[in-house]
C-alpha cells in the first residue's frame, strides 16, 4: 500500500522523521518496501522561458532563451508546449537527468549550443507523462527548487500489508497501529454528521440470498447534487497514490476506500430502479463492468440488482451503465458488509482485482460502516451540495465484540521471555483491546472491531511481541541431544542423502558432471514415453513443461544438444532426482547421459564408447554402493527409452535396480544433431538401504600362492546369457576358481545365425598351496565337461 | 715384451670402439681366454721368480687398466645409445590439448550437503515428502483454507488427475506439507529439516517454476521463539561463513506459524559486490515462526504438552547470495560451461 508522509500525519500526530516512521512500520510488521527520496531534486529549479525562436536546422526544435535568476541560457527544447514565458523545471549541463539515467552534457544539437534542459514529467522520474515539459500554474520565482515547486518535500511510503491485516489496507490503520508503538498519537476523524436527513430515500433496500454473502447494507439518497472535479486537495490526494482524479463522486469513494478502508460505491439513482436487492446471480447473467470489461456470471455471485439488471457484482466492482458522471444529479451511496469468502471466490473465478474485492476479502471493520456512511455523506454534501436522505437499510450488523480468555503465561512459555502481565496488558490497550476480569494469571480481552484476525491465546500473544519488538527476544543457542543424534544416525532418509552424495562422487570422479533440469517434461516426450496422462500439468507454462516426467531422458537429452551447440563434442552429465510414475508414485534415480560425437582430433581421439563401456560404468556404479552387478539377475531391456539391441535390465528379485543401454534411435530422431548417444538409469531407492551403509570391512585375505590362468572357448546358443555362464563357472569350485573373465566374442556366418563363440579366462589359486599340474588339469576338464553339458555348448578348439 | 705398447694399441682399439659389440670384442681380444693379455700373463711361467714378481705386477696392473678403460667406454656408448633412443622419441609437448569440460557437482547440491550437516548437528534428521501433493497437505491442514488470501501469494500449479477428496493434485508451492506429514506419523519430540523440490507458476530472472526450499520443524515441550531465533542464526553464521553476522527478525505473517517472522540478514555493496554480515541494508533470508496451535491440532498433536518452531527458507537463493549468483533460470539450464564454471570439484564437496 502507498501513503504519503503528509496524508499519514492527518491521521497522526507524531514528531517522528519519514526514516523513523519506516523502521517502526517494518518493526510492527508492516514491512516498508520503499520510501521514495526526493533530496537528489534540490538542484533541479525553477526557471522560466524568455524568449525562444525557431531551430535554422531542425522543423521541431526551438531554441529559447531560459532564465533560472542567476544567469541566462541558451537551451535546445523539442517539446510543442514551449511559449513565452512558460514556468518549467531546469537542468543544467553536468546535472545526472533520473528518468533518462545520463548526465547532461553541454554540447551542440544540430549546431547550436545547448546549455541545459527543460524537463518533463518522465525526465523526472515522476510520472509517465512525456507530452511536453512541465509547466508550473504557480508563479514561483525563478530559482526555487523543485522539491519546493512540485511539493516533492512529501515522501511516499510504500508497505506490504500481509493477508491477516486488512485493518491496515487504510491510512488511518497504519496510523493507528504505529501510535501503539509509540510513534504518535491517533486524531481524531475530523468530519461532521449531516446535521438535517431530510427526506426519506425514494430506493430501498431487500436482501434475498441465502447464502449469508451480504450481512448488512445501508444507503442514504443525495438529491440535487453538482458532480464537478474534485477540489484540489482531493485530486491531489489521489494523484500522490498514482490514482486519476476522474468526478468528484468517484473521487470521494476512492478516497475513502484508502483513507478508511472501507470500500463503498456510489450508483447513478435516475439509472437503477426503486427496488435494490441483493441476490445470487442467475446462471449465465451478463454485466458491463466500469472496467469496461462484460462478465458472465454463474449461480454462486451476488450481485446489486434493481427489477431489471445486476448492477454490480456485490464487494468486487460496480456496473457500467449504472455508474456516476458529470451529469449525475441524484446519488445512491451503498456501503455493506460482505462475506469475505463469497467475494474472493466471485472474484478468483472472474479474475477481477479491485480494491474493495481486496479489502472485503481481507475482513472489513464493522463499526466502519455507519462511520463511512457518515463521512462519505460529509463530503457529498460539502463538495456535490443538494440535499441527503435518512438512512435506508437491509440485514443486521452484528458487531459484537470477541471476547478471548488470556493466559499471561503462555507469552512467556512461547516466547521465551518472562514479560510481566502489567507490560502485556499496557501494550494490550495501546492497541485498543479492552482488558476485563484480570486476574494474576489471566485476563478476559476484548478484540477491536478491526481486528478480525485475532481469535486466539497465539494471537494475542503475537500481537504482543509484535509491539513489543522481535528484536527483545533473548537468543538461545541451540544443542543436539544424545537421543536426536542416534535418531539421525538411524534415519533412513539421512542414509539416503549419503548414498546421493557417494553416487556423486563417484560420478563426477569419472568424469560425468551434474546437471539439475525440471521435473516436467514436454508434450512430445509424454508422447513418445507414454507416461500417465493424468500427470498433465493443468496450467503448464508452456507445452515443453506440460507433464510431470516419468523419465529424465528427454531433459537430458534437450541438454546435450544445448552443449553440443556451444561446442561440446564430448557430453557426459547425470541427474538425481525424481521421476514420476502416477501422482501417488514418485521415485529418486539417478540419470546419465553420455553422447560422444564425431571426434576429429587426430591426436586426442578418445577410444569410441560403446555398449560395453557403458555396461563397466553401470556395474562401477553399482559397486559404488557395495553391490556386484554379476549377483543381479540381467536380461534384455523392455524399455522404449533403449535401442532393444543395446540395452539391458537389472533385477534384484522383482525390483528394477538399473537399466542401461544406447537410446532408442525413435527418441534420437527428435535430436539428429546427436550420435552415439547411452544413458544409465540407476534406481537406487530399490536397493536395501541397510547394506550399503558399509561399516566392517570385507574379511577375504588375499592367497600368497600362485594362481595360474587358463582360456575356455565354446559355442553357445546366441541368445545365452553370459552373466549366467560366469555364475555358473565360478560355482564349479568356489575355493579355488578365483575369477570368470570375459574378454572375446565372435559371431560370423559359419557360426551360424543362432551361435556365438565366446572365450572367458578363469583365474585359478588356492588358499592352501601352490597347485600340482595334475589338479589343474582335472579342474580344466571338469569345467570344459560341466560348461558344455550344462549349457549345451561345444567346445571351440 | 713391450707393455707400452699393448697398453697403446689396447687405448686405441678401445676408442675406436662405436657400440657394445665393437668393444665386446675389443674386450675378447684382450682380456678373453686367448686375448692378449691373457696370453702374455699365460707367459709368465716361463720366467724367474723376481722377474715373476715385477713383471707379473706390471701385466696385472696393465690388464686392470684395459679392463678399466672398457668399463668406462662401455658406460659412454650405453648413455649414448640411451640419449639416441629418448630424442628418437621425442614428442611435440607444445600441442595444446582440446577443450574439454571439467566435471563438478551442481552447487545446489553442495548447499543440500551443507544444510543437513549444519542443521544434523544441531539434531535434525532429514524427511522428505512427495512433490505431487494433495490440496490438503499443501493447504487446508496447513490453516490456508479454500479462498483463503494467502492462497494467492502462491501462484500454484495444478495436476490433472485428482485426489480422494475430488481436488486436483498440486505441485507443492512449498516444502511445508513435509511438516503435516511429519507429524501425522511421528509422536513429539521431532527435530526434522526437509530440503526439495517446490513449484510456483512463475518464471523470470529471480523466479523459476521449479526451485528449492528446505523446511525445518522442531516441536517438543518448550522449544520457543529465542530457540528458533538462536537455531537460526547459528545456521546463518555457518553456512555464509561469517562470524560476526547482524541479524533483524521482523513481524510476518503465515498461516501455519504464529507470531511469524521473517529473518533478514545485513549486507553492504563493496566493489560492486554484495558483502553479507554487515552494513544498513538487508536481505531477506527465510520465514520462520511458532506453529500455529491450529496446524498441531490438524495433526492430532496434544497443543498443551507440546509446541514447538518451524522454517523455510529457498535453497536456491542461499546458494546464489553465498556464491554472488544473479540468475536462478541458469540453475536449471544443464549448460555443462555453467557448471564447470560454478559447480564443485569433488575434493570440494
Amino acid at each position: 500500500m502507498k501513503f504519503s508522509y503528509s496524508w499519514l500525519c492527518e491521521h497522526l500526530e507524531t514528531d517522528k522523521n519519514a526514516t523513523e516512521i519506516g523502521d517502526a512500520l517494518t518493526n510492527i510488521g508492516l514491512e516498508l518496501e520503499n520510501l521514495s527520496d526526493y533530496s537528489s531534486y534540490l538542484n533541479f529549479v525553477v526557471a522560466t522561458i524568455k524568449d525562444f525562436k525557431k531551430h535554422p536546422n531542425a522543423d521541431r526544435l526551438n531554441i529559447c532563451k531560459v532564465d533560472d535568476g542567476t544567469n541566462t541560457y541558451q537551451v535546445i527544447c523539442g517539446a510543442n508546449n514551449v511559449k513565452k514565458g512558460l514556468k518549467g523545471i531546469f537542468a543544467k549541463e553536468g546535472m545526472y537527468i533520473p528518468g533518462t539515467q545520463i548526465h547532461l552534457k553541454k554540447g551542440k544539437i544540430r549546431g547550436e549550443t545547448s546549455e541545459g534542459m527543460l524537463l518533463s514529467e518522465r525526465e523526472l522520474n515522476l510520472s509517465d507523462d512525456h507530452e511536453g515539459i512541465i509547466e508550473l500554474s504557480e508563479n514561483f520565482k525563478n530559482g526555487t527548487s523543485a522539491v519546493e515547486a512540485l511539493k516533492l518535500d512529501d515522501p511516499i511510503f510504500e508497505i506490504g500489508i500481509t493477508p491477516n491485516r486488512g485493518d491496515c489496507l487504510s491510512i488511518r490503520g497504519v496510523a493507528r497501529d504505529l501510535s501503539a508503538k509509540g510513534i504518535g498519537k491517533l486524531k481524531p476523524l475530523k468530519y461532521e454528521k449531516i446535521k438535517k436527513l431530510e427526506f426519506e430515500s425514494p430506493i430501498s433496500w431487500s436482501i434475498k440470498n441465502d447464502d449469508n454473502s451480504c450481512e448488512y447494507v445501508v444507503s442514504r439518497y443525495f438529491k440535487d447534487v453538482n458532480n464537478t472535479k474534485s477540489p484540489e486537495w482531493l485530486q491531489k490526494k489521489l494523484i500522490s497514490l498514482g490514482l486519476r482524479p476522474i468526478n468528484a463522486l468517484v473521487d470521494i469513494t476512492n478516497f475513502i476506500t484508502v483513507d478508511l478502508g472501507r470500500p463503498l460505491h456510489v450508483f447513478d439513482a435516475d439509472k437503477v430502479g426503486k427496488k435494490l436487492d441483493m441476490r445470487l446471480a442467475n446462471s449465465n447473467e451478463k454485466i458491463l463492468a466500469l472496467d469496461n470489461k462484460d462478465y458472465t456470471l454463474d449461480g454462486s455471485s451476488t450481485v446489486i440488482a434493481d427489477s431489471n439488471n445486476a448492477l454490480a457484482i456485490a464487494g468486487i466492482i460496480g456496473g457500467d451503465h449504472s455508474g456516476c458522471t458529470e451529469n449525475t444529479k441524484n446519488v445512491f451511496l451503498e456501503v455493506a458488509i460482505f462475506n469475505p469468502n463469497s467475494v474472493a471466490k466471485t472474484g478468483r473465478s472472474l479474475g477481477i482485482n479491485s480494491d474493495a474485492r481486496y479489502r472485503f476479502e481481507r475482513g472489513l471493520d464493522k463499526n466502519m460502516v455507519l462511520e463511512g456512511l457518515e463521512y462519505a455523506s460529509y463530503l457529498i454534501n460539502k463538495i456535490c451540495g443538494g440535499s441527503v436522505s435518512k438512512n435506508t437499510d437491509a440485514g443486521k450488523l452484528d458487531t459484537n465484540e470477541h471476547k478471548i480468555k488470556y493466559d499471561f503465561n503462555y507469552f512467556n512459555k512461547v516466547i521465551g521471555l518472562d514479560l510481566e502481565p502489567q507490560i502485556q496488558v499496557k501494550i494490550l490497550k495501546d492497541l485498543e483491546f479492552q482488558i476485563n476480569e484480570r486476574s494474576d494469571n489471566e485476563c478476559d480481552v476484548l478484540v477491536p472491531s478491526w481486528r478480525n484476525d485475532v481469535k486466539n491465546n497465539i494471537d494475542i500473544v503475537e500481537e504482543i511481541i509484535r509491539i513489543y519488538g522481535y528484536d527483545n527476544i533473548n537468543v538461545s543457542v541451540p544443542i543436539s541431544s544424545r537421543d536426536e543424534i542416534k535418531k539421525i544416525e538411524n534415519s533412513l532418509v539421512n542414509k539416503k542423502f549419503k548414498i546421493i552424495s557417494k553416487l556423486k562422487k563417484t560420478l563426477v570422479s569419472n568424469g560425468i558432471s551434474e546437471v539439475i533440469t525440471f521435473s516436467f517434461h514436454s508434450n512430445r516426450a509424454q508422447e513418445i514415453l507414454t507416461g500417465d496422462t493424468s500427470l498433465k500439468i493443468s496450467n503448464a507454462i508452456s507445452d515443453d513443461q506440460s507433464f510431470m516426467r516419468n523419465s529424465m531422458i528427454f531433459n537430458h537429452l534437450e541438454s546435450a544438444e544445448l552443449n553440443f551447440k556451444k561446442g561440446i563434442k564430448n557430453i557426459q552429465l547425470f541427474e538425481i532426482g525424481p521421476i514420476y510414475n502416477s501422482s501417488q508414485s514418485q521415485e529418486n534415480i539417478l540419470s546419465l547421459l553420455i553422447s560422444s560425437q564425431d571426434d576429429t582430433n587426430s591426436i586426442y581421439k578418445s577410444v569410441n564408447f560403446n555398449f560395453y563401456s557403458l555396461t563397466e560404468l553401470a556395474s562401477k556404479l553399482i559397486s559404488s554402493l557395495n553391490f556386484d552387478i554379476k549377483h543381479f539377475n540381467i536380461s534384455r531391456s523392455t524399455s522404449n527409452i533403449y535401442h532393444p539391441g543395446q540395452s539391458a535390465e537389472v533385477h534384484m528379485g522383482k525390483k528394477l535396480i538399473a537399466r542401461y543401454g544406447k537410446v532408442h534411435p525413435l527418441i534420437m530422431e527428435e535430436f539428429p544433431k546427436l550420435k552415439n548417444t547411452y544413458a544409465i538409469e540407476l534406481f537406487f531407492e530399490n536397493l536395501p538401504i541397510e547394506s550399503i551403509s558399509r561399516i566392517n570391512s570385507i574379511n577375504i585375505s588375499d592367497s600368497q600362492f600362485q594362481f595360474s590362468e587358463k582360456d575356455f572357448s565354446f559355442i553357445f546358443e546366441k541368445e545365452q546369457n553370459l552373466y549366467e555362464v560366469q555364475r555358473y563357472v565360478t560355482g564349479i569350485d568356489k575355493n579355488l576358481i578365483k575369477n570368470v573373465e570375459f574378454f572375446d566374442l565372435y559371431e560370423s556366418k559359419d557360426l551360424g545365425d543362432s551361435s556365438k563363440s565366446v572365450t572367458f579366462r578363469v583365474t585359478i589359486q588356492s588358499k592352501e598351496k601352490t597347485l600340482e599340474e595334475k589338479d589343474l588339469e582335472q579342474l580344466h576338464k571338469n569345467i570344459l565337461e560341466k560348461v558344455s553339458n550344462k549349457f549345451k555348448a561345444k567346445i571351440r578348439t | 715384451m713391450d707393455i707400452k705398447k699393448v697398453l697403446n694399441e689396447a687405448t686405441k682399439e678401445i676408442e675406436q670402439s662405436s657400440n657394445q659389440l665393437d668393444l665386446q670384442n675389443v674386450k675378447v681380444a684382450y682380456l678373453g681366454k686367448k686375448g692378449k693379455i691373457t696370453e702374455l700373463l699365460k707367459s709368465l711361467k716361463d720366467l724367474s721368480l723376481d722377474e715373476k714378481k715385477s713383471t707379473g705386477a706390471e701385466l696385472n696392473q696393465l690388464r686392470g687398466e684395459v679392463d678399466n678403460l672398457i668399463k668406462s667406454k662401455f658406460n659412454q656408448i650405453k648413455v649414448e645409445e640411451i640419449n639416441s633412443k629418448l630424442r628418437s622419441e621425442s614428442l611435440d609437448f607444445s600441442f595444446p590439448p582440446p577443450n574439454s569440460i571439467s566435471p563438478k557437482v551442481h552447487p545446489i547440491s553442495k548447499t543440500f550437503d551443507e544444510v543437513i550437516t549444519i542443521f544434523g548437528s544441531m539434531g535434525y534428521s532429514v524427511a522428505e515428502g512427495p512433490d505431487i501433493e494433495t490440496d490438503y497437505f499443501n493447504f487446508s491442514a496447513l490453516n490456508i483454507p479454500e479462498n483463503h488470501p494467502a492462497r494467492e501469494m502462491q501462484d500454484t500449479f495444478y495436476i490433472d488427475d485428482k485426489d480422494k477428496d475430488g481436488k486436483p493434485f498440486v505441485l507443492r508451492t512449498h516444502t511445508s506439507p513435509v511438516q503435516i506429514r511429519t507429524l501425522l506419523n511421528e509422536k513429539p519430540p521431532i527435530k526434522i529439516i526437509a530440503p526439495g523440490r517446490t513449484y510456483r507458476c512463475d518464471s523470470d530472472s529471480t523466479h523459476s517454476p521449479m526451485f528449492h526450499q528446505v523446511e525445518g520443524l522442531f516441536i517438543n515441550e518448550n522449544a520457543n521463539m529465542g530457540d528458533l531465533k538462536g537455531t537460526l542464526i547459528e545456521f546463518c553464521k555457518q553456512f555464509f561463513n561469517v562470524q560476526d553476522l547482524k541479524v533483524r527478525f521482523r513481524p510476518s505473517y503465515f498461516p501455519f506459524t504464529e507470531p511469524s517472522a521473517e529473518m533478514d540478514i545485513a549486507y553492504e555493496i563493496v566493489n560492486n559486490k554484495i558483502k553479507l554480515g554487515q552494513g544498513d541494508r538487508w536481505l531477506e533470508i527465510l520465514g520462520c515462526g511458532m506453529v500455529n496451535p491450529i496446524v498441531l491440532e490438524n495433526c492430532n498433536v496434544d497443543t498443551k504438552n507440546f509446541q514447538g518452531f518451524a522454517f523455510g527458507m529457498g535453497l536456491d537463493r542461499i546458494t546464489m547470495l553465498k556464491y554472488g549468483l544473479t540468475d536462478i533460470r541458469s540453475f536449471f539450464s544443464g549448460n555443462l560451461n555453467w557448471i564447470a564454471n560454478n559447480g564443485f570439484s569433488i575434493g570440494d564437496f
